[in-house]
C-alpha cells in the first residue's frame, strides 16, 4: 500500500503499491511477447484471441492489415503491437526530425541510413560547431550496422501500406507508409523494442527511430496516448477515459448525480462494436461505449489532456489498452513537486539517461555498448569514479527478479560503464530499463526530490538525465 | 506539452466555476462553510478579520537597469557560451574532438569550479540597486535604492546585472513570464489573513501556496484581471506551503524572514525550484494588486543548478549567459548563511521584482456538490 503518515509518503515497495495505485501508475502485466500472426499470412489477424495472456492482464488489439509474407505483428510488453520480421525483430522507421540547425532522418522513399562511416559532428545542434571528432571514431559503427535495412527479396510484391524503395547501393528495401524499414542491433529477442519508442520525444531529442505498428483497434472517437504507465485510452481530443470499479452495462453505478462530474462517452447512432469496444444503451436511445465490459466516461472538470487526476477519485480508474510492466521490487513510487516518480528502495528519484550524438546518422549513446564519454562528462565532469558517486547506478538486490523483459539486470564494468566481461569480479549488477541502466542522484536528499531532472545537455533530453516520471500533473513528462 | 480540452464538458465546467464565482459574491458565509475563502472581500465596516488572495503574474530578478546599461555595465555585457567557445577553440573544425571541446565545456557547467578562468567577469557597477535590506544593517557592500533607502542587499545583482539573459531584454525575463501565464507548475499564490485594513495592520499572516488554475486575462491577453479563482495544490505543492507573519504600514506589507522553496519554470516548460534562506515579502497592496519584492538569500547551489536544469547551454547562449563564469561570481559574492563547517556562504542576497493580481482562493476542501446545492438555494 501507499502508506501515509502525517502527510508524508513512506517508502513502499512496488509489489505492495500495485494494488493501491494500479489505476494511477503501475499494475501487473503479463511479461510474454506474443506472436499473433502467421509468418506466411498475407493479412494479420486481430489479437482478440490473444488479449488475455500470462497473468491475465490484457494486451492491446490492432487492426488487421495486409502484410507481405515473412512479416508478423508482435505484441510487445511496453510498446504494444509492433511489426516484426520473420525472426521476430521489431521494425523501425526513421522519419525526419527537425533539429536546431537542420533536419535529420529520412524522407519517404529516400533511405539514407547506409554504410557511411561518420567520424565528425554535423552541427545539427547548438551552440557547438560542426566538424568536431566524435568519441571513439575508429570504433564507431555505421548506421547500417546498428540499423540493418529490411531488404526486399527479388520478386517481392508491394501490398497495402507496404512498398519497396531503392537504396543508394541499388538494393531494394521494404517501406511502410513510404518510410524505409530497419531492425535494431539492440533487439535480440522477439518482442524487444530497445531501438526506439512510440512515446513522443522532446524537440531537442535526437532524431530517434520509431517502432512501426499496425493501427490500434479503436473506434474513431478514441486514441492511445503512450505513457510510462502504459498505453492510455483517451478520446480523439486527448481527454482521459475512465471507468468505475464494478460497473458493467446493465449494472450502472454512476447515477444522475454522478454524471454531473463524469460524462458518459456516448456512441454515435451508427457506431458498432469493435474488438473489445462494445456499445450498450445507457437509457433508451442513449448509447454508451464500454471497453472490456467497463462503461467509459470522461471527467468533466479535467482541463489537461492525458490526465491521471480522475483516478484520485475513489472507485475511478484510468483505462489502458495495455499497461506497462511493473518495475521490480527494488523500486518505490514517490510524490514529487510535479507528480509521481519512480524511486529506488530508499525513495531516491530514479533517472533515465538520454543520449544521441550530433552526427548525420544520429546514433544513440545511451546504452552501455556506446561510447561513455558523453555520460561521464555530465555525471562526473569526465571522471567515471565521480559519476559513480554523483549518479550511482540502481543496484539490483540479489534474488530480486524482474517479471518482464523491459526491466533487466545488467553487469556493468564500473570503470568503463560498458557491459562487464563474463565473470568480472567487480562488476556491478544494476537495474536497466529497456537495456539502459537507471540511476539516482546524490544531490537528492529526500524522497520526491528532483534536483537532477533536466541535468545535462538540452535539459537532459540529449546528453543528460530525466526523472522517471509516472505521472506529471503539470508538464506531461510522463507522456 | 499539455493542451486544454475545448468541448462541451469544458464549457460545463466553466459554467460551474462561474456559478461558484457568483456565489463568492453573494454568499461568502456559505462559501466559508464549504471551504472557499473570498479574496477582495474587505469591508471597512466589518470588524471581522478578513483575507485576500493574490496570484503571481510576473517576476524578474531585481536589476537596476539604465538606458544602454551605461551606468551599471560600463564595460558592456559578459560573454556567453558561444563567444567563450570561439575564444577557447578558435580553430575547432577538423582538429578538435567532442570530448576536449563540447564535453569539456559541459563538464564545466555541471561540475563548476571557483579557480580563475581566462575570461574577465563583468560585475554590475554603481551604488544603486533594487531590493530589500535583508540584514537590517548598512554595510560597505550594500546598495542604495533608487528612492534613497540605504542598506539594500542584492549581491546577485552584481552577478547577473551584466548578463543579458537576466535583463528585461533577455530571454529569461521574457520567457519566464510567458511560461508563468501558460503553465501552472510555477503558479504562486499568497493569501493574507487576519487583515483589519489593507492600509495599516500590525499583525497579518501570509501563506504561500502553489495554485492550480489559469490566470484570468482580458480578451486580448494583454492584462491580468483580478477576480479569478485559484485552487490550492495541497498534494504536489505541499512542500511549497509556508507561512510568514507580517505587518502592513501605509499599504506596504512587510513580512518576517522564513526559509522557503518556490517552484520555477524555465525554457520550454522545464520545471525547477529555488530555495531562499530567510525569504520575505515586501509588497505594496491594493485590492486588485500586490507589487514589490520577494527577497532573501538564494541558496547558491540550488540557484545554480536550477539555472542549468531549466536552461540548457543552448538557451543560455541566446542571452550570453555562461554558467561556469556565473558560478565563480555567485560563489565569490555569496554573502549570507555560512556553512557551519566550512564557513563558506551558502546564500547570496537577492530579490525578485514580483507582481501579484487578486484572486479568490479555493482551499480545496469544498464539496463541489455542496457548492452547487448552495447555488440552487
Amino acid at each position: 500500500m501507499l502508506r501515509r503518515c502525517s502527510g508524508s509518503v513512506l517508502l513502499t515497495t512496488v509489489p505492495a503499491l500495485v494494488a493501491a495505485i494500479a489505476a494511477v501508475t503501475l499494475s501487473v502485466v503479463n511479461v510474454a511477447a506474443v506472436t499473433v500472426a502467421a509468418t506466411a499470412a498475407t493479412a494479420a489477424t486481430p489479437a482478440t484471441a490473444a488479449t488475455e495472456l500470462g497473468a491475465g492482464a490484457p494486451q492491446e488489439e490492432y487492426e488487421p492489415v495486409p502484410m507481405p509474407p515473412g512479416f508478423k505483428v508482435v505484441v510487445s510488453e511496453f510498446e504494444g503491437p509492433v511489426f516484426a520480421d520473420e525472426h521476430g525483430h521489431t521494425l523501425y522507421d526513421w522519419p525526419t526530425h527537425q533539429l536546431r540547425n537542420g533536419p535529420a532522418g529520412e524522407l519517404k522513399g529516400k533511405p539514407n541510413c547506409d554504410d557511411t562511416h561518420y567520424t565528425k559532428t554535423a552541427g545539427l545542434m547548438s551552440p557547438y560547431p560542426p566538424g568536431l571528432l566524435l568519441p571513439e571514431p575508429e570504433k564507431r559503427p555505421t548506421c547500417a550496422e546498428l540499423w540493418p535495412p529490411v531488404l526486399a527479396p527479388d520478386g517481392a510484391k508491394e501490398i497495402g501500406a507496404w512498398s519497396i524503395v531503392q537504396r543508394k547501393d541499388g538494393r531494394s528495401q521494404w517501406a511502410y507508409e513510404g518510410f524505409a524499414l530497419y531492425t535494431s542491433a539492440l533487439d535480440t529477442q522477439e518482442g524487444d523494442v530497445n531501438g526506439g519508442t512510440k512515446r513522443k520525444t522532446h524537440g531537442d531529442s535526437p532524431a530517434d527511430r520509431e517502432p512501426v505498428a499496425p493501427p490500434p483497434l479503436l473506434p474513431p472517437q478514441f486514441a492511445i496516448a503512450e505513457q510510462t504507465t502504459g498505453r492510455l485510452l483517451v478520446t480523439r481530443q486527448g481527454a482521459s477515459v475512465y471507468a468505475l470499479a464494478d460497473e458493467r452495462p446493465g449494472k450502472l453505478v454512476c447515477d444522475a448525480n454522478c454524471t454531473r462530474d463524469w460524462s458518459p462517452v456516448l456512441a454515435p447512432a451508427l457506431s458498432r462494436p469493435q474488438g473489445a469496444f462494445t456499445v450498450f444503451e445507457r437509457l433508451p436511445g442513449i448509447r454508451q461505449w464500454a471497453f472490456r465490459g467497463e462503461p467509459l466516461y470522461t471527467r468533466i472538470s479535467e482541463e489537461r489532456t492525458h490526465s491521471l487526476e480522475g483516478s484520485d477519485v475513489p472507485g475511478w480508474h484510468n483505462v489502458y489498452t495495455q499497461k506497462a510492466p511493473p518495475p521490480p521490487a527494488d523500486f518505490t513510487v514517490q510524490d514529487s513537486p510535479g507528480g509521481l516518480v519512480l524511486a529506488d528502495s530508499r525513495g531516491r528519484t530514479v533517472y533515465i539517461y538520454h543520449c544521441g550524438d550530433d552526427a548525420l546518422d544520429q546514433l544513440a549513446c545511451d546504452y552501455p555498448d556506446a561510447p561513455q564519454a558523453y555520460r561521464f562528462a555530465v555525471c562526473g565532469g569526465g571522471d567515471p569514479a565521480r559519476c559513480l558517486k554523483t549518479f550511482p547506478y540502481v543496484l539490483a538486490t540479489p534474488g530480486v527478479k524482474s517479471t518482464s523483459r523491459v526491466w533487466s539486470v545488467l553487469a556493468i564494468d564500473p570503470r568503463t560503464g560498458h557491459l562487464a566481461v563474463p565473470g568480472q569480479a567487480d562488476a556491478l549488477h544494476v537495474w536497466a530499463f529497456r537495456r539502459r541502466p537507471v540511476f539516482t542522484c546524490s544531490f537528492d536528499q529526500k524522497p520526491g526530490d528532483l534536483r537532477a531532472d533536466g541535468w545535462g545537455e538540452f535539459n537532459g533530453y540529449r546528453n543528460g538525465f530525466k526523472a522517471f516520471w509516472l505521472r506529471d500533473d503539470f508538464t506531461d513528462n510522463a507522456g | 506539452m499539455s493542451s486544454t480540452l475545448r468541448d462541451a464538458e469544458r464549457r460545463l465546467a466553466l459554467a460551474i466555476a462561474a456559478a461558484s464565482a457568483m456565489l463568492a459574491e453573494a454568499l461568502p458565509a456559505a462559501l466559508l462553510a464549504v471551504g472557499l475563502v473570498g479574496g477582495n472581500v474587505l469591508a471597512a465596516e466589518s470588524s471581522t478579520p478578513k483575507s485576500i488572495g493574490y496570484v503571481m503574474t510576473d517576476e524578474h530578478w531585481a536589476l537596476y537597469e539604465t538606458p544602454g546599461a551605461k551606468q551599471e555595465c560600463p564595460k558592456g555585457f559578459n560573454l556567453g557560451p558561444r563567444e567563450q567557445f570561439k575564444l577557447l577553440f578558435p580553430d575547432p573544425a577538423g582538429k578538435r574532438s567532442v570530448v576536449e571541446t563540447q564535453l569539456a565545456r559541459e563538464a564545466a557547467v555541471w561540475f563548476p569550479s571557483t579557480t580563475p578562468e581566462r575570461f574577465e567577469f563583468l560585475e554590475a557597477q554603481g551604488p544603486i540597486a533594487l531590493g530589500v535590506n535583508l540584514d537590517g544593517k548598512i554595510g560597505p557592500n550594500d546598495f542604495t535604492s533608487p528612492e534613497g533607502e540605504k542598506g539594500i542587499d542584492n549581491q546577485l545583482y552584481r552577478v547577473i546585472g551584466c548578463v543579458r539573459n537576466y535583463r528585461r531584454e533577455g530571454e529569461l525575463g521574457i520567457i519566464t513570464t510567458k511560461w508563468r501565464q501558460q503553465e501552472s507548475f510555477n503558479r504562486l499564490i499568497i493569501e493574507i489573513t487576519g487583515i483589519d485594513s489593507l492600509e495599516n495592520d500590525d499583525d497579518v499572516q501570509v501563506t504561500l501556496y502553489r495554485g492550480v488554475g489559469d490566470i484570468m486575462m482580458n480578451a486580448t491577453g494583454t492584462e491580468y484581471l483580478p477576480g479569478g479563482t485559484q485552487r490550492i495544490d495541497r498534494r504536489w505543492g505541499k512542500r511549497f506551503i509556508q507561512t510568514w507573519h507580517g505587518s502592513i504600514k501605509n499599504g506596504l506589507l512587510t513580512t518576517e524572514a522564513v526559509d522557503a522553496w518556490i517552484p520555477e519554470m524555465g525554457a520550454f516548460a522545464d520545471a525547477s525550484q529555488l530555495f531562499f534562506h530567510g525569504m520575505r515579502f515586501q509588497l505594496k497592496l491594493t485590492p486588485t494588486k500586490a507589487v514589490g519584492f520577494l527577497a532573501g538569500y538564494a541558496d547558491v547551489d540550488v540557484w545554480y543548478y536550477a539555472l542549468n536544469t531549466a536552461w540548457a547551454t543552448h538557451h543560455q547562449s541566446y542571452g550570453q549567459s555562461s554558467a561556469p563564469s556565473i558560478y565563480r561570481a555567485v560563489r565569490r559574492l555569496a554573502d549570507g548563511y555560512p556553512d557551519p563547517k566550512t564557513g563558506q556562504n551558502q546564500g547570496i542576497s537577492s530579490a525578485l521584482e514580483v507582481t501579484f493580481t487578486q484572486v479568490y482562493i479555493d482551499h480545496g476542501t469544498a464539496d463541489p456538490e455542496a457548492v452547487l446545492q448552495a447555488a440552487r438555494k
